[in-house]
């Protein structure tokens, strides 16, 4: 009995420490792309903050409106401007979890689905989203990719009469991170 | 009562050719040449990261979405992927480093290259703002 009580903890801690450690990056890429019957718009940013904690599952993203590029100019400033607010909203955030971070194995490499859940801030209006990813594990690199719809409705967005069919109601978020282990 | 006609047409027809021309102009109008808008503002790296650690809303306010040069002693050049990034760190945090961070235009990615830790250099570029561990600089330039 107390041989196999004893397995079980090691067992345990095997997997805890399988899965032990901080994973970041700095250069997180986030896309949005609307797509609506006179306009297809899509913007990229580079520079964002996302970190992993591989043993509770805590994911954290931070993200600069204004690094966003888009491909036109004007497209930019009425974005940061009129849109998005970025003087008085400067950042948007999501703050979560991988809830099944248990199944992904960050000690082995191998591709593993992944579920994350939390609190998305944009335009200071703070919504909960829920999406499923994927986390691919490489030579102790853990890169993750993701996919999801917002509604701008959702974050006070508002869009002009004049421009509302150039943009979609619906944007979808694209999220690609290569988290390196930091501890 | 026909010339009238004509006269009316022909202002109406270049007004909206007057109208169209601005708006393709407008809408296609380029992203600014960072490299060539002179610093708002030039201050060190140190200054301009405690500026934002010492009061993020009103350093927003002040340099956020400005063109800034900063000079300063760099710590190290990061590429990742597409992106050249000189780095000025003064803290260790939850991403690692934290300070400046200065992402470079493509035309000067080779020379930030060259750059060794510790070199003094002076870098201008767009301030995005503060991530709460980062000021980020972006379309920079090497001043000096």
């Amino acid at each position: 009995m107390k041989k196999t009580i004893l397995t079980i903890i090691c067992l345990l801690v095997a997997a805890t420490a399988v899965n032990a450690g901080i994973f970041a990056t700095k250069t997180g890429y986030i896309k949005f792309y609307s797509a609506s019957p006179l306009e297809k718009i899509e913007a990229h940013n580079h520079q964002v903050n996302a970190a992993l904690d591989a043993t509770s599952g805590d994911f954290v993203f931070q993200i600069l409106m204004r690094s966003f590029e888009f491909e036109k100019a004007m497209m930019q400033e009425h974005f940061n401007e009129n849109y998005v607010e970025s003087d008085k909203f400067p950042n948007a955030t999501f703050l979560g979890k991988v809830t099944n971070i248990k199944d992904v194995n960050t000690g082995k490499d191998g591709t593993y689905e992944a579920i994350i859940e939390g609190k998305l801030t944009i335009h200071g209006v703070t919504q909960t989203v829920k999406s499923n990813g994927k986390f691919e594990v490489k030579e102790g690199k853990l890169s993750g990719k993701s996919k999801f719809n917002i509604l701008l409705s959702d974050y006070k967005i508002m869009i002009p009469g004049t421009v509302t069919n150039n943009i979609s109601k619906s944007i979808e978020i694209t999220v690609e991170v290569n988290l390196d282990k930091i501890n | 009562m026909k010339r009238w006609v004509i006269i009316l047409t022909g202002l109406v027809f270049t007004g909206f050719i007057a109208a169209l021309i601005v708006v393709i102009f407008v809408y296609n109008k380029p992203h600014p040449d960072y490299e060539k808008i002179d610093a708002e503002y030039t201050l060190t790296a140190a200054d301009l990261y405690q500026a934002y650690i010492a009061n993020k809303t009103g350093a927003g306010i002040k340099y956020s979405g400005k063109v800034i040069a900063i000079n300063g002693k760099l710590s190290k050049v990061e590429n990742a992927g597409s992106m050249t990034i000189c780095v000025f760190a003064f803290n260790k945090g939850m991403f690692g480093d934290e300070g400046l961070r200065c992402t470079m235009l493509p035309k000067f990615r080779e020379q930030a290259n060259i750059f060794k830790p510790g070199s003094a250099v002076t870098i201008k570029g767009y301030c995005s703002g503060f991530t709460d561990t980062d000021v980020i600089l972006d379309k920079c330039s090497i001043v000096k």
